[in-house]
């Protein structure tokens, strides 16, 4: 992760900077994120922390987690990415019924009638919810009392303009130049 | 001279400690046992430390300095949200245990934020119960600079904490300690756990000077023997509060509803006087379960007579 901070504060700037880096950690999201700018300026008071996503967060289907083969009775599924296990284990039981998906270990799962093109329709996890957690991961970074948030959001781009009172035009605007500099819609 | 100390060991002979500090004429500050561990934390004449200090020894335990034993002190954050919560908040309140203090940590209502952050009278009143305050701010020079105002009225000593050195706010407080801001993770660093010992030691510093004050003009009674003389009684002997009774340097803070006990505190007698007379008794501004005796000095007492007269 690239984090590029913009601002008049020596200390905050290099504390923010850490503390960014640090949250994103905890929360499991510094995997995903490619580059960060953050623009501090308690003065005014005016924050913009725009990030660029390593991919797109987009629907993923139960063939984008796991490796499906096509069996006697049914398929058989291999999870390659642990994080979904519970989410397809919960879309099998509500479409196959628990007697139908019979798991063998963690990561293998029998299920009986099913079919790989049935299963290359079920989503697992929609692009919204990972948006939602990476965005409540920025708000956790940003300075508690700057309340009055803006976010701009173009692909995988996602920029949050802050400030504690009036957000006014021209914070907003120096929020979309940010926006732009990091490959968003200007 | 009454010195504090701490034993730190089994609780093997320890009636014999207990013994010894009753013949000295010392008093038992706090005690605290924790399965076959105990902590005891006393205050004993200065000429019989080292007899005491012996016996700890004897009995398998250890003597260790306590500079802040006696003292209550409020370690307060902006708010209790996650952003100031709980580092370096709770590492500051920890360190300051180590130290022999009773800790509580306290958030604003509306501390948060630079231009809208405020200090409420009451909470301004809850933190002038105590014998000191840290307050801990943020990173921003510019946020600490301007929130550095809302502790000028406050009138116990006070530590600022935060991260870059504020310009221009020297008068809003005792000390400043800087070098610690927002925090992700706890204070294991070696140097971060010297800046805790170096905020540990400026509030010592601060409360030494208060100490000298009252050295000049001393209390009527050392809180330390109000306590003992209410150790017996019953609503405090069978409160279920950690520590019933806390000690300040001026008083003490007792943990049992003001409105029904008012009378009795009023009227249990120390050298010959009702306490009422010596010290005022007052509910705490948190809420009516804790009360709050701060005693008055000798002279206070004296004017009062000759006044009455």
């Amino acid at each position: 992760m690239d984090i590029e901070v913009i601002g008049d504060d020596p200390f905050g700037s290099e504390a923010y900077s850490k503390l960014f880096d640090e949250i994103m950690s905890d929360l499991n999201k510094a995997v995903l994120i490619d580059k960060v700018k953050l623009l501090l300026n308690p003065k005014t008071p005016l924050f913009v922390f725009s990030i660029v996503l390593r991919a797109e967060p987009g629907k993923k289907t139960i063939p984008d987690v796991s490796t499906v083969r096509m069996e006697t009775e049914g398929v058989h599924v291999t999870i390659t990415q642990e994080r979904y296990a519970p989410d397809i284990l919960a879309a099998l039981w509500k479409r196959y019924g628990r007697n139908n998906v019979y798991q063998q270990t963690r990561f293998d799962l029998d299920v009986k009638g099913a079919t790989e093109a049935e299963l290359a329709e079920m989503v697992v996890s929609s692009g919204e919810e990972d948006k939602r957690e990476i965005m409540g991961a920025i708000w956790r970074t940003m300075p508690e009392g700057i309340k009055n948030r803006r976010t701009l959001m173009d692909g995988n781009v996602i920029t949050v303009v802050a400030t504690e009172e009036v957000l006014l035009p021209e914070m907003l605007a120096k929020g979309r130049e940010i926006h732009a500099s990091m490959g968003g819609a200007a | 001279m009454f010195e504090v100390m701490m034993y730190d060991g089994g609780v093997y002979r320890s009636e014999e400690l207990f013994e010894m500090i009753e013949d000295v004429g010392g008093v038992v500050l706090q005690k605290n046992r924790s399965s076959q561990m105990l902590t005891v934390i006393m205050s004993v004449p200065g000429e019989d430390k080292e007899a005491i200090s012996k016996l700890c020894n004897d009995i398998g335990g250890v003597v260790k300095e306590v500079p802040l034993a006696g003292t209550e002190i409020a370690v307060v954050g902006p708010t209790l949200g996650r952003h100031h919560m709980p580092h370096p908040i709770c590492d500051i309140a920890e360190e300051l245990r180590r130290y022999g203090s009773i800790t509580v940590v306290m958030g604003m209502a509306r501390g948060r934020g630079k231009a809208t952050a405020q200090m409420s009278r009451t909470e301004r009143e809850i933190v002038d119960e105590y014998d000191a305050a840290i307050f801990v701010m943020g990173n921003f020079k510019s946020c600490v600079e301007t929130k550095a105002e809302l502790i000028r009225d406050v009138h116990v000593p006070t530590v600022l904490v935060s991260g870059p050195k504020p310009e221009g706010v020297d008068d809003c407080c005792e000390a400043i300690v800087s070098g610690v801001g927002r925090k992700a993770s706890r204070m294991r660093t070696p140097p971060e756990r010297a800046k805790l010992e170096e905020i540990a030691d400026t509030l010592e510093a601060v409360l030494r000077d208060k100490k000298r004050s009252l050295e000049e003009d001393p209390l009527f009674v050392h809180p330390a023997e109000v306590k003992t003389i209410l150790e017996n009684y019953e609503p405090i002997n069978m409160c279920l509060r950690p520590a019933p009774m806390v000690l300040h340097l001026d008083g003490l803070r007792i943990k049992i509803p003001y409105s029904e006990h008012r009378e009795y505190l009023e009227n249990v007698m120390v050298y010959g006087r009702r306490l009422g007379d010596v010290a005022d008794i007052f509910p705490s501004k948190i809420d009516d379960s804790s009360i709050i005796v701060r005693i008055k000095t000798r002279s206070q007492v004296e004017d009062e007579d000759k006044a009455r007269q």
